[in-house]
């Protein structure tokens, strides 16, 4: 009885194995991280003993300190750009009828499966032509645009889970839809609002690729520019300080999904199989 | 009497005056999010389409009609880049959703480690692409990689990532870590919306599990296979990170997928007429793949 409820022993037990399969290159970084000066790279998995001090030496290495708050400051204005623009937009798609409602519902979905990388090269020249490059200005915009189409998808499941009653009591004392949506709705959306700033913040925290493209000056570089420099600095010679680096950019993220798992999950269901 | 019904004229034109306001209210709650996918998505997509025609001579921007479309088509790196990317896309599309099907069975047991091994599972999807790739490029680092060590024997010892083949299946490896804990979650969603009573009629009814599998479980959970796959060819298409992080196209210009190829002749040589057009191609089949997503996710909530 208990096995088929929770199935077998051996099937509970080769899931495992796959699952700490999946994470041993975590393990092994957050090992070698823990390795002394000059002993970084090592085919034996654990060290004899850990040494912390790989931390410390990044505090004071490069301008790592810098990149990670450069990494705040992007990925928390994107998300909670994201959040401003996409909530109100979420709300008139899931309560109102208007002209233009299905199309604009169908071009939100089809921005959201076009990644950004194509219109990076357009926008680097125009972010340059504006003195906009290696800017927060930049970035936050950027990031908060590209959270937008998910965003609006997440609120919008959201919204519509929530019952109409509220509203409509509003709306029979003569509120407005934007007085409704301000002092009703808002009040009452932290899940969803929850989910779509975290998933935008872990993934602009994460997001590699367009910040190596817009930024060109040292200082404004985030933390994962900064991990692609170091690579190419520190591979083969200090690795235990690479891993190092590596550990405190994955620990934020991690730890945010392993606390608040749930709204990752339903936020990323919602987005992606709910049409 | 007059007066009475003048009142309720008058409430009338109020309630449409009221009436025509609130026309406005959806667009104005839609303006924020609009604006900003215009200025930073729409304009330079369609800025692109204009650099497409251009290239820079003596330093001035110059109108060069489809010319780089027709060298696109001439270069030989082009269609090598294109071809390496349908190789990728093919291994990294059927070991994911292999693994992910797989997973996605198990999962959907209900088993007592469950909620555990999906956290675990989900760990590679949270990292960035390039803290993976400096975990991967150590897992297959000559004489101390622990993948290395363990596979290279098979392959006569040689260091994997210096060959071109070896380097492809490590970025294709890596890609599927990094997916497979997403795709699994799309397919334990669609497996989960079957209803048990399906199978309990397809038991009664004498079906044994493997019967039961292929007659229930497999047409039911071919639209939700649908779009993953075609999300995960989105994926594809715009593969750059991994591929910059672990192996920046090499050895030589083994792994310059179509995406690396745009990047480095617009950033790294300053390309932008040329890059332009590669990514409008690029973008081209971003937006094929995404109406036949957004089809196939329309035909699965008909169906549901």
């Amino acid at each position: 009885m208990l096995a088929k409820r929770f199935g077998s022993p051996a099937v509970n037990i080769l899931l495992l194995a796959v699952a700490l399969a999946f994470i041993f290159p975590v393990f092994y970084t957050v090992m070698t991280s823990l390795r002394a000066p000059g002993y970084g790279l090592s085919s034996d998995i654990i060290p004899d003993s850990f040494y912390w001090g790989n931390y410390a030496r990044l505090w004071s290495y490069g301008r790592f300190p810098r990149y990670i708050l450069n990494s705040i400051i992007d990925a928390l204005g994107g998300a909670l750009l994201t959040c401003v623009a996409a909530a109100p937009a979420a709300y008139a798609l899931a309560r109102l009828r208007f002209k233009g409602r299905d199309p604009l519902l169908w071009f939100i979905l089809g921005m959201m499966m076009i990644p950004g990388l194509t219109n990076l090269i357009p926008l680097y020249k125009l972010a340059s032509d504006l003195k906009l490059l290696s800017t927060y200005t930049i970035m936050i915009l950027v990031f908060g645009a590209y959270g937008v189409p998910l965003g609006v998808w997440i609120m919008k499941g959201f919204f519509e889970s929530i019952p109409r009653e509220l509203e409509e009591a509003a709306a029979i004392d003569g509120a407005t839809p934007l007085q409704t949506f301000l002092r009703i709705v808002i009040p009452i959306s932290g899940p969803g609002l929850t989910a779509t700033f975290l998933i935008n913040f872990v993934y602009n925290w994460n997001n590699f690729i367009t910040p190596l493209i817009l930024i060109s000056k040292t200082i404004m570089k985030t933390a994962t520019v900064g991990l692609f420099d170091f690579q190419h600095a520190l591979e083969g010679n200090q690795d235990e300080l690479l891993a190092a680096a590596c550990v405190v950019i994955l620990l934020p993220a991690v730890a945010l999904f392993v606390t608040m798992r749930r709204y990752f999950l339903q936020g990323m269901i919602e987005g992606a199989i709910k049409g | 009497m007059y007066a009475v019904a003048e009142k309720a004229r008058a409430r009338g034109m109020l309630g449409r005056i009221q009436e025509h306001s609130h026309r406005f209210y959806p667009y104005l709650l839609m303006a924020p999010a609009l604006i900003l996918i215009g200025v930073v998505s729409m304009y330079p997509t369609l800025y692109s389409f204009y650099l497409a025609l251009t290239t820079v001579r003596k330093g001035e921007m110059v109108f060069i009609g489809l010319e780089n479309f027709a060298t696109i088509i001439a270069s030989r790196q082009f269609w090598q880049s294109l071809q390496l990317t349908l190789i990728f896309g093919v291994f990294y599309i059927t070991l994911t959703m292999l693994i992910s099907f797989l997973l996605a069975l198990a999962f959907n047991r209900g088993l007592s480690l469950g909620a555990l091994c999906m956290t675990l599972i989900f760990i590679p999807w949270v990292l960035s692409e390039i803290t993976s790739g400096v975990m991967w490029r150590w897992m297959f680092y000559r004489d101390y990689g622990v993948l290395q060590n363990l596979i290279g024997p098979l392959f006569g010892g040689v260091t994997l990532i210096a060959t071109p083949a070896g380097a492809m299946g490590i970025v294709t490896a890596a890609s599927v870590w990094r997916s497979t804990a997403f795709t699994m979650l799309l397919l334990l969603a669609g497996l989960q919306t079957i209803p048990k009573e399906v199978y309990e009629a397809a038991a009664i009814d004498g079906a044994t599990k493997w019967t039961a599998f292929w007659k229930v479980t497999w047409p039911l959970l071919r639209p939700t296979t649908l779009v993953t796959v075609v999300f995960l060819s989105i994926q594809v298409v715009n593969a750059v990170g991994m591929f910059l992080a672990i192996t920046e196209g090499g050895p030589g210009r083994a792994t310059e997928v179509l995406p690396l190829h745009m990047y480095r002749e617009a950033i790294q040589y300053f390309h932008f007429g040329y890059g332009a057009a590669l990514s409008v191609i690029m973008f081209f089949i971003n937006a094929i793949l995404a109406a036949v997503y957004i089809r196939a996710l329309r035909s699965e909530s008909a169906w549901a």
